[in-house]
């Protein structure tokens, strides 16, 4: 999220961040968003119509390309969690200051692996 | 010999996406540098195993995943510590701790054999939930050409920093080592598996593809891909989210 936090410095524009949490009433100001987070959650669920719906509504709205794009980036930050997560990564003191605020709003602070990574 | 193929694929797979794919594969069925030839792709056939195991399901489902005993079901081909290590970073990566981690040494998997069993599980996740997203089978498993011999080498400066695993230090690779950083930032997520730097080199192969290179990050002046980097971060988070992970 700090790419999307130097996203948003560098165009000008505000992003609702709820949707990360899966709160986000509406696309939050990215275009389509909140069908990009219902395919992220659905990749990762094990809804396999809802999958199937999700991926041809998303190919609807954004075309093929994007949404190769949109699985390749789903796929790679699925693995680099796992990445972070089982190697104890800790976040680097500039991340940790930079997302102080989104990480308290977002609830990311009370999440399991929290403990010791900020 | 197994092959990523996608061909059959009614969207079009970037080339570069294809071939960090198919260089991930056939990296999978040689020899690493800690596990062999046959046993890499047996920790990926593990991997995916996992997702059906009972005790995993039931332990996803308790307020703590220690609360929950019992025996994993597995393929029986690796070790009981190497099983409990890949079923825990697949299913439920983000109540792993550093206590369980060092259970797992001391049940007898070492740090060097631990950390490339990481990149091996992660590079499966990376490729099978990239085909799940597209609605393809997962490829299958490529086949250990050759037995092979793992190379053994460990950086000799690699000690524990800041991470639960030991890491390589930018300023510590030595002159006749990989140097896992050539290419990126090494942020801490490039230090993270820098215990087997080649495997630092290879899941950042897959990293550039699938979602941007170190380069393409920091020019937000460009879009390369058919998102946005709003939308490319939007999911990035929302998947971090998902599998509650606070890197």
């Amino acid at each position: 999220m700090i790419w999307l936090r130097a996203s948003e410095e560098k165009t000008g524009k505000r992003y609702d961040l709820s949707g990360v949490n899966g709160k986000g009433a509406d696309d939050g100001g990215i275009d389509h968003g909140r069908l990009l987070v219902a395919f992220a959650e659905a990749v990762l669920g094990d809804d396999e119509a809802r999958l199937d719906q999700v991926r041809r509504r998303l190919l609807d709205a954004i075309g093929p390309e994007a949404l190769v794009d949109s699985a390749a980036v789903v796929a790679l930050f699925n693995a680099i969690d796992r990445v972070a997560d089982a190697t104890g990564t800790p976040l680097e003191p500039t991340k940790s200051e930079a997302s102080e605020d989104f990480r308290a709003s977002l609830g990311i602070n009370d999440y399991y692996a929290a403990a010791g990574k900020f | 010999m197994s092959e990523i193929s996608f061909d059959a694929s009614p969207y079009p797979v970037r080339d570069d996406i294809v071939a960090s794919e198919r260089a991930a594969w056939a990296r999978l069925g040689r020899a690493g540098s800690w596990w062999s030839g046959p046993e890499r792709p047996a920790i990926a056939a593990e991997a995916r195993h996992a997702l059906a195991c009972p005790l995993c399901l039931a332990r996803k489902e308790a307020l703590s995943p220690r609360q929950v005993s019992g025996m994993h079901a597995s393929l029986g081909a690796l070790p009981a510590a190497a099983i409990e290590a890949i079923h825990a970073i697949r299913t439920d990566p983000g109540r792993l701790t550093r206590d369980w981690y060092q259970e797992a040494l001391a049940h007898g998997l070492d740090e060097e054999r631990y950390v490339e069993l990481v990149a091996v599980v992660v590079t499966t996740v990376v490729v099978d939930t990239f085909h799940r997203g597209l609605g393809l089978p997962m490829p299958a498993l490529p086949a250990a050409a050759v037995p092979g011999v793992p190379s053994r080498r460990r950086p000799k400066r690699a000690q524990v920093h800041h991470h639960w695993v030991p890491t390589l230090a930018p300023q510590d690779v030595g002159e006749d080592e990989v140097n896992p950083y050539e290419g990126n930032r090494a942020a801490n997520i490039h230090r993270a598996l820098s215990l087997v730097p080649e495997e630092v080199i290879n899941f950042f192969d897959l990293g550039g593809a699938h979602y941007l290179t170190g380069a393409q990050m920091t020019d937000l002046g460009n879009e390369p891909r058919a998102i946005d980097r709003a939308q490319i971060e939007l999911l990035a988070a929302r998947v971090s989210a998902l599998n509650q992970c606070v890197y």
